[in-house]
C-alpha cells in the first residue's frame, strides 16, 4: 500500500556560526513520515534532536536542504504562509505545556480555533469531544494552576488536536511529567495515533517514551544512526532501544 | 562588587524600564516648578497688588493640590515598580543576599531614579518657565513683557517637596522588601492565581457602585440654598467612591459573564483579551477608577475656568453698562449733568430710574441685607428702551416681584423658585430674577425689587422716593475730565443731597479671573496628560508580563496580525472604560457648575470630552504600538 507522506526532509543540514567557526549540528538528514505514522526521535545531548525540530515546525531554518509539508517546501514560503501553515496543519505539544493562564482549560483548548474563526457551536462541540477522550471534561472550566502536570498536558494535547492538524509535533511531552502522569500522556498519545490516526513525531530521550512510538529513530551528531520499529511487544521494544543506547553512549539525559 | 556599584549597574541597564517613571515623574515636578515659579516672579506685579495677592493665593491653593496629586502619583509609580523590581532582585536572595541589602539596594536604585527625575524635571521646567508664563499670560490676555529669569527659591521648594514625598515612599519599598518573605519575592512573578470573584460579591459592588454614583450625580444637580457646597462636597465623594466600586464591581461581572458565554467569547481574537482583560481586572481596576477620577478633575477644571471667563466678562460688561451714575433727592437734574458730559464727550445713552428706599426692617427676605430698594416695573422698561438694554420681564401682579441682581462669580444658592419677599406686613411672590444693570452700580450694592407701577406707587409712604441720574460716554478717554467736573455738583445740605458714582472702565481689581482662567485650562492640560500617563505607564508595564503569554501563542503558530488585534482590543476597553464614565460624570459635574455659574456650559463639556477622546486616541495609538513591542509581537 502507497501511504501518504506527510513531511519529507530531503539532504538537512545546519550549520551555526560564520565564516571559520561554523558548527554543524546537522550534516544530511533523510526522513519521511508518513500518514498515521508515530515516530520519536531520540539521541544524546547535542546530537541535533532539538534543532530538527525547530526545523520541522519551522520556527528555525535549515542551511540546505528542504522539508516538505502538505506538497511545499517549508523553508522556502513566506513567513505568512509559514504562520497559516503552523496554524492549519501543525500541532505543537511543548515540555513545560505552555497553557495561558489568564484562561480555563476549555478556552485553553478551543483557542486555535476560535482564532481561525470557526463557530463557537463547533468550538465548544470539540472541546468536549477531546477533554472526553482526554480525560479532561470535569476540569474544564479549570484554569491551569488549578490542574496537576499530567492534566496540563494533556490539556495541551487537546489543543494540539483541535485543529485536526497533519502532523503533532511533540517536543518531550513527559519531560515535566511524573512517571504515572507520563504514562497517562502517551497512552493519550498512542490512542490519537491509533483511534483519530493521527500523525506524530515526538522528539525525547527517555526511553521509555520512545517506546510508546511505532518507529523511533537515533540520531547522533547530527546524523540518523538507526531505525528500531516496534514489534508486538512494547516491553521488548524498550529493551532493544536501551541496548541501542548503550551501545551507541552519550549522554542521553 | 560594591552595593553602590551594583546598584548603579542595574539602574544603569534596566534604564530603559525606568524611562516610563522618570518622564512621569520630571513631569510632575516641572509642573509643580512652574507654578511656584509664578510666585517668586514678578510677572504679575503689573496687575496691581491686590491681584497679585489673589493670584498668589490660587497659586498656593493649586499648589496644595498638585502635591496631593504629586503625593499619590508617586506612591502609585513607586508601587508598580517596586512590584516589578520585587520580582528581578528577589533572585538575589540565592547569592545569600540578606533582606536588607536587598532593600539596599532597591533603595539606592529607586533613589537614583527619583534623583534622574528631579534633574530632568528641574532642567525642563526651567527650560519651559518662560514659555508657560508667556503661555499663560497670552491666555489670560494680559500683556507684558516677561523676563527670563532663574530664581532659586521655586528650584529649591519644588525639589524639597519632590523629594520628600519622593524619600517617604522609598522607605516604604524599604521596609515592605524587608517584611517580606523569600518565597514572596521569588515568586512575585508567579503570581498568576487569578480568583474569579463570587457573582454575589461583584453584583452587590455593582448595585452599590451605580447606587453610590447616581445619589452622587442627584447632588451634585440638586438645587439648594447655603447647603450646595455641602452637597458638592457629598457628591464628590459618593462619586468617587461610585466609581471604584463601579471598576471593581460592574466591569469584572460584565466581562465575566462574557467570558463565561462561550458563544460569545469564541469569535476570534476575543478569547484571548476578554480573558487578559478579566485576569487583569483585579489589578488593574483600581488604575482604571484612578484615570477616570482624573479626566473628571480635568473636564470640570476647564469647565471651571471657561465658567469664570465667561463671568468676567459678564461683570465687565455689568459694570461698565454706566459710566456715570447720580444719586438725587432732586429729579430735576438731568439737563445740567448732560450739558457738563457733553462738554467733553458725546453720550452713548442715558436714562433716569426713580428709587424707592424704605428702612430695611419693613423687608423680610431669606438673607437680610442693609440696603433695599424698589422701582416700577414701567420706569425700568422706559430705562431699557433709553439705554438699549434687553428687556423681557413681565409685568408683576400686585402681589409679585422680580429681584434685579447682580453678577456673582459664584452662587451657591442655586434653588430659585418659591421665594417670598415681605414688605411692610404684604406678602410678594417673587416671579423672576435678572441680571441686567438697568440701574448699574446700585443694582451691586441693594437688593432691589421690581414692582408694577400701581404697587410702586402704594409703596411710596414707606421712605423716600430719590432719583438715579445714568449715563454712558462716547469717548472714554474724557473720563477722568469729565468725573472732574461732575464732581463739583456732588453736594449734601439740609434739603437736598446728590451723589456721584464714577465707573472707572479701566478698573482691574477682578484681572485674577482670567489668570484663573487660564491656570484652569493649565490644569485640564495636567490632569489629562496624568491620566494618559498613568494608563500609559501601566500599560506600558503589562507588556512585559504578556511578553510570555505572546510568545507561546507565536509558538503556535498564531500570526502577528492576530495577536496584534487582540492586544489592540484589550488596551482599547483599558482606554475606553474609564473614557466613557468619565463622560457621563463630567456631565454632571458641569452641570452643576453650570447652575452655581449661571452659565451654559454645554460647549465647554462636549469640548472637553472631544480634546480627551483626541488625546487618548493618541495614547491608545502609541501604547497600541509599544505594547506590541514590549510584548514581542511587533
Amino acid at each position: 500500500m502507497h501511504e501518504k507522506k506527510v513531511v519529507e526532509i530531503r539532504n538537512l543540514i545546519k550549520n551555526y556560526g560564520s565564516g571559520g567557526f561554523q558548527t554543524k549540528v546537522l550534516k544530511g538528514i533523510d526522513l519521511a513520515i508518513c500518514e498515521n505514522d508515530f515516530i520519536a526521535i531520540m539521541g544524546p545531548s547535542g546530537s541535533g534532536k532539538t534543532t530538527l525540530l525547530n526545523i520541522l515546525s519551522t520556527i528555525d531554518k535549515p542551511t540546505r536542504g528542504s522539508v516538505m509539508l502538505d506538497g511545499r517546501d517549508i523553508t522556502r514560503i513566506s513567513n505568512k504562509e509559514l504562520s497559516k501553515l503552523r496554524r492549519d496543519k501543525i500541532g505543537f505539544i511543548f515540555q513545560d505545556y505552555n497553557l495561558l493562564d489568564t484562561m480555563t482549560l476549555q478556552d485553553n483548548i478551543a483557542l486555535p480555533l476560535s482564532l481561525n474563526g470557526v463557530s463557537a457551536d463547533i468550538c465548544i462541540r470539540k472541546t468536549e469531544e477531546l477533554s472526553e477522550m482526554f480525560g479532561l471534561k470535569e476540569h474544564l472550566k479549570k484554569y491551569p494552576w488549578q490542574l496537576s502536570g499530567g492534566q496540563k498536558q494533556r490539556g495541551a494535547a487537546c489543543r494540539a488536536l483541535i485543529t485536526e492538524p497533519e502532523i503533532i509535533f511533540a517536543d518531550e511531552p513527559t519531560g515535566a511529567l511524573d512517571s504515572r502522569a507520563g504514562r497517562d500522556m502517551l497512552e493519550c498519545l498512542r490512542r490519537v495515533n491509533e483511534s483519530r490516526n493521527g500523525t506524530i513525531l515526538m522528539v525525547t530521550h527517555d526511553a521509555f517514551c520512545a517506546s510508546y512510538a511505532k518507529d523511533v529513530y537515533l540520531l547522533s551528531d547530527g546524523l540518523i544512526r538507526c531505525r528500531l520499529s516496534c514489534g508486538s511487544d512494547r516491553k521488548e521494544f524498550y529493551d532493544r532501544i536501551i541496548e541501542m543506547q548503550a551501545s551507541m553512549g552519550g549522554d542521553f539525559s | 562588587m560594591s552595593m553602590m556599584r551594583l546598584a548603579f549597574l542595574n539602574f544603569k541597564n534596566s534604564f530603559r524600564n525606568y524611562l516610563s517613571l522618570i518622564v512621569s515623574l520630571a513631569f510632575t515636578i516641572l509642573v509643580f516648578l512652574n507654578f511656584q515659579n509664578l510666585i517668586y516672579s514678578n510677572t504679575f506685579s503689573v496687575l496691581g497688588q491686590r491681584n497679585k495677592e489673589y493670584i498668589h493665593i490660587l497659586i498656593q491653593v493649586i499648589s496644595i493640590v498638585l502635591i496631593c496629586f504629586m503625593f499619590f502619583f508617586i506612591w502609585y509609580s513607586t508601587n508598580v515598580f517596586l512590584t516589578r523590581r520585587k520580582k528581578e532582585i528577589g533572585v538575589y536572595i540565592f547569592m545569600g543576599l540578606t533582606n536588607q541589602k536587598i532593600g539596599k539596594l532597591y533603595a539606592i536604585e529607586t533613589t537614583l531614579t527619583g534623583l534622574s527625575a528631579l534633574a530632568a524635571g528641574i532642567v525642563t521646567g526651567l527650560t519651559v518657565s518662560w514659555l508657560f508664563q508667556m503661555v499663560l499670560l497670552a491666555i489670560s490676555d494680559i500683556a507684558v513683557d516677561i523676563d527670563f529669569c532663574i530664581t532659586w527659591q521655586p528650584v529649591l521648594f519644588a525639589s524639597v517637596v519632590y523629594l520628600i514625598i519622593y524619600l517617604i515612599f522609598v522607605l516604604k519599598g524599604y521596609i515592605n522588601i524587608l517584611r517580606s518573605s523569600v518565597l514572596e519575592m521569588i515568586s512575585a512573578s508567579r503570581k498568576n492565581e487569578f480568583v474569579r470573584w463570587k457573582a454575589s460579591v461583584l453584583i452587590m459592588k455593582s448595585l452599590l457602585g451605580t447606587a453610590v454614583t447616581c445619589t452622587g450625580y442627584y447632588m451634585a444637580v440638586k438645587d439648594g440654598g447655603q447647603e450646595v457646597m455641602g452637597n458638592v462636597l457629598i457628591a464628590v465623594v459618593l462619586v468617587i467612591a461610585g466609581t471604584y466600586l463601579l471598576f471593581g464591581g460592574l466591569i469584572p461581572f460584565v466581562f465575566q459573564n462574557l467570558v463565561r458565554n462561550k458563544k460569545i467569547l469564541y469569535r476570534k481574537e476575543r478569547s484571548l483579551w476578554m480573558n487578559n482583560l478579566v485576569f487583569r481586572i483585579q489589578k488593574n481596576y483600581r488604575t482604571y477608577a484612578m484615570v477616570c477620577i482624573l479626566m473628571l478633575c480635568s473636564v470640570t477644571a476647564l469647565a471651571t475656568g471657561f465658567a469664570m471667563r465667561t463671568r468676567y466678562d459678564n461683570i465687565t460688561r455689568f459694570r461698565n453698562t454706566y459710566t456715570f451714575q447720580a444719586l438725587s433727592t432732586k429729579n430735576d437734574l438731568d439737563p445740567l449733568l448732560k450739558q457738563k458730559i457733553e462738554q467733553s464727550s458725546e453720550l452713548k445713552y442715558s436714562s433716569q430710574i426713580p428709587l424707592l428706599v424704605p428702612d430695611s426692617s419693613m423687608f423680610e427676605t431669606k438673607y437680610q441685607n442693609i440696603e433695599y430698594g424698589i422701582v416700577s416695573w414701567s420706569d425700568v422698561k422706559k430705562a431699557a428702551e433709553d439705554t438699549g438694554l434687553k428687556f423681557e420681564l413681565k409685568e408683576p401682579a400686585d402681589d409679585e416681584l422680580i429681584e434685579l441682581r447682580h453678577i456673582y462669580l459664584l452662587s451657591l444658592l442655586t434653588d430659585r423658585s418659591g421665594i417670598t419677599v415681605t414688605i411692610n406686613g404684604k406678602k410678594y411672590r417673587q416671579i423672576d430674577d435678572c441680571d441686567e444693570a438697568y440701574l448699574g452700580y446700585f443694582q451691586e450694592g441693594m437688593n432691589l425689587y421690581v414692582v408694577n407701577q400701581r404697587e410702586y406707587e402704594r409703596l411710596l409712604s414707606l421712605g423716600q422716593e430719590i432719583y438715579t441720574f445714568n449715563y454712558r460716554i462716547q469717548d472714554m478717554t474724557q473720563f477722568e475730565n469729565i468725573r472732574k467736573n461732575l464732581n463739583a455738583l456732588t453736594k449734601s445740605d439740609g434739603q437736598d443731597s446728590t451723589g456721584m458714582v464714577a465707573i472707572d472702565p479701566h478698573n482691574s481689581d477682578i484681572e485674577w479671573i482670567r489668570v484663573l482662567y487660564s491656570i484652569c485650562i493649565f490644569m485640564f492640560m495636567v490632569f489629562i496628560l496624568a491620566s494618559g500617563s498613568i494608563l500609559f505607564m501601566k500599560l506600558y508595564n503589562d507588556a512585559f508580563e504578556e511578553k510570555g503569554r505572546y510568545q507561546v501563542l507565536k509558538k503556535l503558530g498564531f500570526d502577528r496580525k492576530t495577536l496584534k488585534r487582540a492586544a489592540a482590543h484589550e488596551l482599547f476597553v483599558a482606554y475606553a472604560a474609564p473614557f466613557l464614565l468619565m463622560a457621563v460624570s463630567s456631565y454632571f459635574s458641569v452641570h452643576a457648575l453650570a447652575k452655581m455659574m449661571f452659565t451654559s456650559l454645554l460647549t465647554t463639556w462636549l469640548v472637553s470630552i472631544a480634546v480627551i477622546l483626541a488625546f487618548f486616541l493618541i495614547c491608545y495609538r502609541l501604547s497600541v504600538s509599544i505594547y506590541q513591542k514590549n510584548a514581542g509581537i511587533r
